[in-house]
Formats: structure tokens, C-alpha cells, sequence
């Protein structure tokens, strides 16, 4: 199970001496900076039922142990988006000493908008000025000294990709959080009438409400309430006297509609925005024109219709390419270094410590084969394809392929950013359904999810080259192909009408291409690879050994008497076959690989030519069962820790069931041809 | 040539405007806190002078002078405010009143001389747009922003509020009403569009982007 956020933040808070939360918008060098502060033992902890995920960590400076709360990049704090609350609460809950808000200074405008939000809540405040040098370069100048007056907190400017100003950073905000109440906390000044209404609210809040949420101060709580923030709103409305408080905002938050014209959410903002632009315009000096640089102009070419699409799908098939060879190539070294090291040493111990018994048998099952198993089939595909995801997130190329897609996607109920996971679910599927965390609601993730589940993987993909290509002609082969891409269309389809909701509309923000850093991109696939190894490993190999059980007890063959009305009758395969389908859950080219292996038992060696034991039709109907239905052990695991393992038991479910209808009718009709 | 007194109503009933159209006789009064009998008097004034017609139900509506002065006016005082803040670094909470002062006084050289040293910026620091000098922001016709092209420049207008949530969202991006926009490029196969909004560039899918009434700029 994932770490909560609940038990997390607070034991964070104990362990070390102080606490530090990094905010920040997307892609302005907080992960970096985060990176270059920690260690490699990093906490991701998660608020139950929210994919957003908060990173922990701890740095030490001058002896001191400090505990660093990377919050997720958002543009703003509030309840909104599902990011900008898990952002919120963790600050909120964790009650960091100090906040350090991360600028990026080629758009400080923009940026400084979440600065006033933590203003207004009342942190203690130090501001990381970063990307200095790409603002430099851009002709803009941004006087710290300027910025730290307008803005009451101190301003440290780094370049965090090479380490720059980062010390000062942490000395600066180890000084401010050591010395609570050292700076007064200067709240934005908002226009006088909307900060009269603030006023008015916060002594209505102090005299009525004796219990403030988080214990936040009554101006911080009057402009939620008056943003009609639903969190607040609901925390207010809890407690004795709220109803009356609640009026008092709703009072005040029409006047500021009648005076402005807007709704007095929209005001605030559009206040914010004005203030911010206004202490942009006094701390920057804009040197030259921005000209536009050939790295950008040439960035311009991803999103642009004629180039784009080209080069998304050149894009696409490297990156393919990459996870296929890339993958297969671990896969092979893993599996052979497996062979030739340490399988041995765990086969003799086992069988020095049972002897030559079914327990021995079963055992080695579990951590020989199923360990391999995951070394060969998961481990190298996931761990290329975060490596992948990684570089494209730190690029920013992940959101061009979202924009250029977002159509196509819109129609199965999804939008642009879930075309990287579906691709790379052809690699291996389970690191494809952990990448769809960046999509941001459930039904999203459950769609994608499933799509997922039905693209042949590497392994379903080896075992349509081995048994249909092989033996049947790559038309069949092809057939497949095509059969499992309409049934992705049409499950997409269907669950963008069946399921509840609608899909969301897509607002991604477009970054220009940002030079990648190599030590963010390793650590980050470090930290998802790390976690999907504590899962999936122990299911592969509890899997593993109850598979081994059924099999060396010989238990399974019972199993051919009630398969046999499906697999006989309905798919028309031989009833052994419908047993290697079993075996499937464990690896998908494990099926093929056992119907070799049980054929040759079964029907001597002249079986080892597969056409010898089934004809052309039962090999397509055998690979296109195989690729549908129930996706191997460490996909469902992953399913199941991800959506929770209701909705992973109803993907399962329908997989198996769309397998037999198709294989059945795919059997029926080359029968009647 | 106009007086102080007559600006200010100019300047009120165009603030009304935007609220709900006719503007009703005693919202001015209220919002301009003189008497009804006061407002009724300038009223006439303003008609003869051709800045104001009745409807037939009393209403109050600018004529199209009328607009053009109120809106020449609004743009005075948000420069005016812009130089407060700016140039002489006075914080943004207390320049209002200074700039309402301001902007009727002032002789033409000065507003001017004003134009050329803030350079014509977009907006004003409370997140106004600053209407341009022929007065472009008060456009009637609108279209949803899906209708624009690339390389069109447009004008918020409004964002319609069916959905309470993308609305703020997209208002803690900057994406508001009277905020000035581009579109970068449009994805084909009627994809998304890539606007910009300041020095960001956002995005926006299609079903997103129909919400957002805007209305084109030509240069």
C-alpha cells in the first residue's frame, strides 16, 4: 500500500529538526532543486484516493537535519484541480516552517501568483528566484532586492540545473524558519474595497469562530470564504456559529459583484494577477526585445500541424524502437545473468534443504522462476520506459504529444496526455498503467487503464510472431493486430458512454523546450522504478508459487475437465491449450512456451511442430486469446494498487470475457468459411 | 468639452454597462452616492449633449460618444494608475483615487506624454485591460474562441460558467475576462489550440476553449 500523506507529514515533522516545503508551477526547476538537496531516500507518500503524490526527503545543513516537502507543481493552491489541493493540504497538514516558493523568472508574473496565495495564508515565505540565466539571455533583468521589498520575503536567486545559489537557498530559509515571527508575514494589499470586505469578514471569523481550520489566521480563512473556496466553506459551516459567518461572506461577496461586475472569486483572482503583474513590472527591467532563439523557433515545429504529426510519429516509433530493443536486450542479459548467477545458488539450496521432494519442485517455482520471470519480463520494459517517460517529461515534449493527439484521444473519453502510456503499454503494460497518473481524474485513469491492458505487450506480441507468424503467414499475424486495435477503439468508445462523468477538457500549459539534466532524469526513474519493484515482485512471486503448486501436485490437470466445454467446444482448441492459458497470468510468452513443452509430453516429440497438433485456425484463435484475456500477474498487481482491486477484478472480468466471445466467434467464422 | 462632473457619470454608467444594460437611474445614484432628483437633472444634461439616450422604459444607455468618452476615460485612469505604480513606485492599493483625480485634469500633452513612457501597457494593475487608444475593448460581438485562427489576437469577453471549477482554474492562469490573447496554432483535425496569455502558452482542448467567448482584435 501506498504511504499516506497523513502518517507521513507528520513523522517527517519529527525526525528532523525543521521542516522545508518546496512549491512551485510545473516544470521551473523544482524537482531539480529538490533533487540536488536529498539524498536517494526519498518518501512519496499519497492522500487516499488522489493520484497526486508528495515527495519526502531529508537534506542535512550545518549539522542540522532538515526535512523537504516537495509539493506537487501547480499553478495555484486551492480545490479546484486534484494537484493544487494535494498542494494545499500537505501544507496545510505538514505545517512546514517555512515555504519555499520556486520563480521561474522568464514568467515571474504568472509564478508569483501561488507566492501571494501562501502569503495570504500566512506562511513564512522565501522565494528561489531560478532560470536567472535563461531569463538573462531572454533580456530580462530581475532586480532580487526590488523583488524582495515588493514582496516582504527574501529572494535568493539559483540555477538549479548546475547547483547555483542553492546553499544561500537553504541557509536563507533554514534562518527564516529557526526564527519564527523574526519577519512579519505581509499579506497582498488587494484593492481597498475588497480588502474592506476582508477586514469585515475577518472580525466576523474572530469573534464567531473560536476553532479556525489549521489554525490559520482569520484574514487568511476571510479571503477563502470569499473566494467561495469549498473546502473552507465546509470546514465553516461545521462549526457553531458558521451559518452566520457564511451569510456575512455570501453578503460580502455580492457587494463585491454589484461594485466590479464579476463574481468576487473572479475579482481576487484578477486582483492577484493585477498584483502580481504590478510587482513583476517594478522588479524587472526588460533589456531588449525577446528574440526568439533557434532552439525555440525549431520547439515551435512539435506543435505545428504539418511538422508536427510527422514528428510525433517518428517520435513514437523511436521511442518504441528504444523500449523493444532497449527492453528486450536487459531482458535478455537479466535473464541470462539470472541463469548463469544466482539461479543455481537458490536451486541448490533448496534442494539441499528439501531434497529431492514436490516441495523443492514448488519452491523453486517462486523465488527461481517467478524472480526471473520479473526480471525478464517487467523489470527491463519498466525500467526503459521510465527512463523514456523521464527525459520527456524534462524536455517538455510530453505536452506536445498531448496537444497534437488530444482529438483522437477525446473520442475513447481521454485526452492528449494519456497517448505516451498507451504506446508504451506495446512495451510492457505495467509501467504503461503507472504512467497514467498524469492523467488527473479516476475515470480517466480507468479508461486509460484498461486500453492499456488490451495493447499486446512485448510478450503477447512474441508469442503472435511465434505461434501465428510462424506457422500461419504474417497475414494472420496481422489480422490480430488489427482485430485487438478496432476492440481498443471500441472498449474506448464504449466506456466514454458507459462510465459516469465526462471526459475532462484539456488545459495543459506549453513549456519551451527545456535543456534535460541527467541526474534529475535518472533519479526520477530511480524513485518510480524502486516503487514498482516493492510491488509487483512479491505478487509475481506468490503467484508464482501457487502456480507451481497446481502444476507439480498435478492438481492442474483436473482443471482440463472443466475447461474443456470452453476450450473444446466453444474455441475449438485442444484442452491442454486452454490449460498453457493458465499459465499466461504468470507471462504471457510463458503460454507458448508451455504449449510447446506440454504438447511434447503429451504427444511425443513429432509435436514439437506446433501445425502437427493444431491447424492454422487454432493457432489464431489460441495467440488472439492469449493477447485479450487476463493480463499477466504484475499487471494486475499494478492494476490493483493503482485503481484499487474492485475495479482491477472488473478489468480482469471483462478481458476474460471479451477473449472467449472473440476467440468463439473469430473460431466460428473461419469455420463456417 | 466635458467637466469632472460629467466624466464621472460617463465613467459610472459604462461601469454599470457591464453589469446589466439599461442602467436603471437609481444604481447610478447609488453608485455615484448623489440623490435621485441630482441624477435626474444630469441625466437631461447628458442627453442634450448627446452622450446618454432613454429607452422607452427610462432606462440609461451611452451613445456611441458617449462610449467613446467613457472609455477614452477609463483608459486615462489606468494609465494614470499605471504611472502611480510604476514610476513612482506607489503600491497599487492606494493609487485609485490619486488616478481619479488624474485623469480629468490632465491636458492633452500630458496624457500624451503619459501613452509614450508606459509604452501602451495591456493592463492596469488591477488586471484591467487598458482599452487601446480607438477604444477596441468594447466590442458587442463575440464568438467562441474556437472560431479564431492562427495568429488571431482576441479579447476575453466572458467564460461561461457552467462549470464552477474550470472557471477558477482557468482563472488562476490568467485566463479572465478583458485579458488579451493569441492563438499560437491549432491542432488539425479540429484539435486543441495553443493560446497565449502574457509570456505563457496554454493548451486549450476544444470542448474548453468553446466555453471562452472572445472578441477578435484587428490591427
Amino acid at each position: 500500500m501506498p504511504i499516506s500523506c497523513h502518517s507521513a507529514l507528520p513523522q517527517i515533522r519529527t525526525d528532523t529538526a525543521l521542516t522545508l516545503a518546496l512549491a512551485g508551477n510545473p516544470n521551473v526547476g523544482k524537482s531539480s532543486i529538490f533533487n540536488q538537496l536529498t539524498g536517494m531516500g526519498v518518501i512519496t507518500a499519497n492522500y487516499p484516493g488522489k493520484t497526486v503524490e508528495v515527495n519526502m526527503s531529508t537534506a542535512t545543513f550545518d549539522g542540522l537535519q532538515i526535512g523537504i516537502v516537495d509539493l506537487p507543481g501547480t499553478y495555484a493552491l486551492g480545490a479546484v484541480s486534484e494537484d493544487q489541493w494535494v498542494a494545499r493540504q500537505a501544507v496545510l497538514e505538514g505545517k512546514p516552517d517555512a515555504v519555499v516558493v520556486i520563480l521561474d523568472a522568464t514568467n515571474l508574473a504568472r509564478n508569483l501568483y501561488m507566492l501571494l496565495q501562501f502569503l495570504d495564508l500566512g506562511f513564512p515565505i522565501i522565494a528561489a528566484l531560478n532560470i536567472v540565466d535563461q531569463a538573462k539571455r531572454q533580456g530580462i533583468e530581475t532586480d532580487a532586492r526590488k523583488l524582495a521589498e515588493a514582496l516582504g520575503v527574501p529572494v535568493v536567486q539559483t540555477v538549479a540545473i548546475n547547483g547555483k545559489g542553492l546553499d544561500e537557498l537553504v541557509r536563507v530559509a533554514v534562518g527564516v524558519a529557526r526564527s519564527p515571527g523574526c519577519c512579519e508575514i505581509r499579506s497582498p494589499g488587494y484593492g481597498q474595497d475588497i480588502e474592506r470586505a476582508i477586514e469585515l469578514l475577518s472580525k466576523e471569523i474572530e469573534s464567531k469562530i473560536t476553532d479556525r481550520p489549521y489554525n490559520l489566521s482569520a484574514r487568511a480563512i476571510a479571503i477563502l470564504l470569499l473566494e467561495n473556496d469549498p473546502d473552507f466553506v465546509g470546514l465553516i459551516e461545521s462549526q457553531p456559529n458558521g451559518q452566520d459567518t457564511l451569510a456575512a461572506a455570501s453578503k460580502l461577496a455580492a457587494e463585491i459583484e454589484r461594485d466590479h461586475g464579476e463574481a468576487a472569486p473572479m475579482r481576487i483572482a484578477r486582483e492577484r494577477h493585477g498584483l502580481a503583474g504590478t510587482i513583476t513590472a517594478q522588479a524587472e527591467t526588460i533589456k531588449r526585445k525577446p528574440s526568439s532563439y533557434l532552439v525555440d523557433r525549431l520547439w515551435q515545429y512539435t506543435t505545428a500541424p504539418w511538422t508536427g504529426m510527422p514528428i510525433l510519429l517518428l517520435a513514437l516509433a523511436s521511442i518504441f524502437g528504444f523500449l523493444f530493443f532497449a527492453g528486450s536486450y536487459l531482458s535478455t542479459v537479466f535473464g541470462d545473468l539470472w541463469a548463469a548467477l544466482l539461479s543455481p545458488i537458490i536451486d541448490g539450496a533448496i534442494y539441499f534443504v528439501f531434497g529431492q521432494s514436490v516441495i523443492s519442485k514448488i519452491l523453486i517455482w517462486g523465488p527461481d522462476a517467478g524472480i526471473q520471470a520479473s526480471l525478464s519480463v517487467g523489470i527491463p520494459y519498466v525500467l526503459t520506459f521510465y527512463f523514456i517517460l523521464a527525459l520527456l517529461e524534462d524536455t517538455g515534449y510530453l505536452n506536445s504529444v498531448a496537444f497534437l493527439t488530444d482529438r483522437i484521444m477525446h473520442n475513447l473519453g481521454l485526452h492528449g496526455r494519456a497517448a505516451i502510456p498507451l504506446v508504451a503499454g506495446a512495451g510492457c503494460n505495467v509501467p504503461a498503467i503507472i504512467g497514467t497518473r498524469v492523467l488527473t481524474t479516476m475515470r480517466e485513469r480507468v479508461i486509460a487503464s484498461f486500453l492499456i491492458v488490451l495493447v499486446p505487450c512485448s510478450a503477447r506480441t512474441a508469442v503472435i510472431l511465434g505461434a501465428v507468424y510462424l506457422y500461419a503467414g504474417w497475414q494472420p499475424a496481422m489480422a490480430i493486430y488489427l482485430i485487438v486495435f478496432a476492440l481498443i477503439f471500441a472498449v474506448g468508445i464504449g466506456l466514454n458512454k458507459l462510465m459516469p462523468g465526462q471526459p475532462t477538457g484539456l488545459v495543459m500549459e506549453m513549456f519551451p523546450f527545456r535543456t534535460p539534466n541527467l541526474a534529475t532524469i535518472i533519479k526520477k526513474t530511480w524513485y518510480r522504478f524502486k516503487d514498482f519493484v516493492f510491488v509487483a515482485t512479491p505478487i509475481v512471486l506468490g503467484g508464482s508459487l501457487v502456480l507451481g503448486a497446481l502444476y507439480e501436485t498435478g492438481y492442474i490437470w483436473y482443471l482440463t475437465g472443466p475447461l474443456s466445454p470452453v476450450v473444446e467446444g466453444w474455441l475449438g482448441l485442444p484442452a491442454v491449450a486452454g490449460l498453457t492459458l493458465i499459465f499466461a497470468v504468470l507471462r504471457k510468452e510463458l503460454a507458448l512456451q508451455l504449449l510447446v513443452a506440454l504438447a511434447l509430453v503429451r504427444y511425443g516429440h513429432d509435436a514439437q511442430n506446433l501445425l502437427l497438433f493444431m491447424d492454422a485456425r487454432q493457432l489464431f484463435v489460441y495467440a488472439l486469446v492469449n493477447t485479450i484475456y487476463i493480463p499477466c500477474v504484475a499487471t494486475i498487481a499494478v492494476l490493483g494498487k493503482e485503481l484499487g482491486w474492485k475495479r482491477a477484478a472488473l478489468i480482469v472480468a471483462a478481458t476474460v470475457t471479451l477473449a472467449g466471445v472473440i476467440g468463439g466467434v473469430a473460431n466460428w467464422v473461419m469455420g463456417s468459411l | 468639452m466635458t467637466s469632472a462632473k460629467v466624466e464621472e457619470y460617463l465613467e459610472a454608467i459604462h461601469k454599470l454597462e457591464q453589469i446589466d444594460r439599461p442602467v436603471r437611474a437609481h444604481r447610478l445614484a447609488e453608485c455615484l452616492k448623489v440623490s435621485p432628483p441630482s441624477v435626474a437633472e444630469m441625466l437631461k444634461k447628458l442627453c442634450r449633449e448627446g452622450f446618454v439616450e432613454r429607452t422607452a422604459d427610462m432606462g440609461i444607455l451611452l451613445t456611441e460618444k458617449g462610449e467613446k468618452a467613457a472609455i477614452g476615460l477609463v483608459r486615462q485612469h489606468r494609465l494614470w494608475e499605471r504611472f502611480l505604480t510604476d514610476v513612482l513606485g506607489i503600491s497599487w492599493d492606494k493609487v485609485h483615487d490619486d488616478a481619479c483625480r488624474l485623469e480629468h485634469v490632465a491636458s492633452p500633452e500630458v496624457q500624451e506624454g503619459l501613452e509614450k513612457l508606459l509604452a501602451n501597457p495591456d493592463t492596469c494593475p488591477h488586471g484591467h485591460p487598458i482599452p487601446s487608444k480607438d477604444g477596441v475593448y468594447a466590442q458587442q460581438n463575440t464568438v467562441p474562441l474556437t472560431n479564431l485562427g492562427a495568429g488571431q489576437r482576441a479579447l476575453i469577453v466572458r467564460i461561461s460558467e457552467e462549470e464552477p471549477e474550470m472557471l477558477h482554474y482557468l482563472a488562476t492562469l490568467g485566463l479572465i475576462p478583458k485579458i488579451r490573447i493569441k492563438i499560437e496554432e491549432v491542432a488539425p483535425f479540429r484539435g486543441p489550440l495553443l493560446v497565449k496569455v502574457g509570456k505563457a502558452k496554454y493548451a486549450l482542448g476544444r470542448e474548453v476553449a468553446s466555453k471562452i467567448q472572445v472578441s477578435e482584435i484587428v490591427n
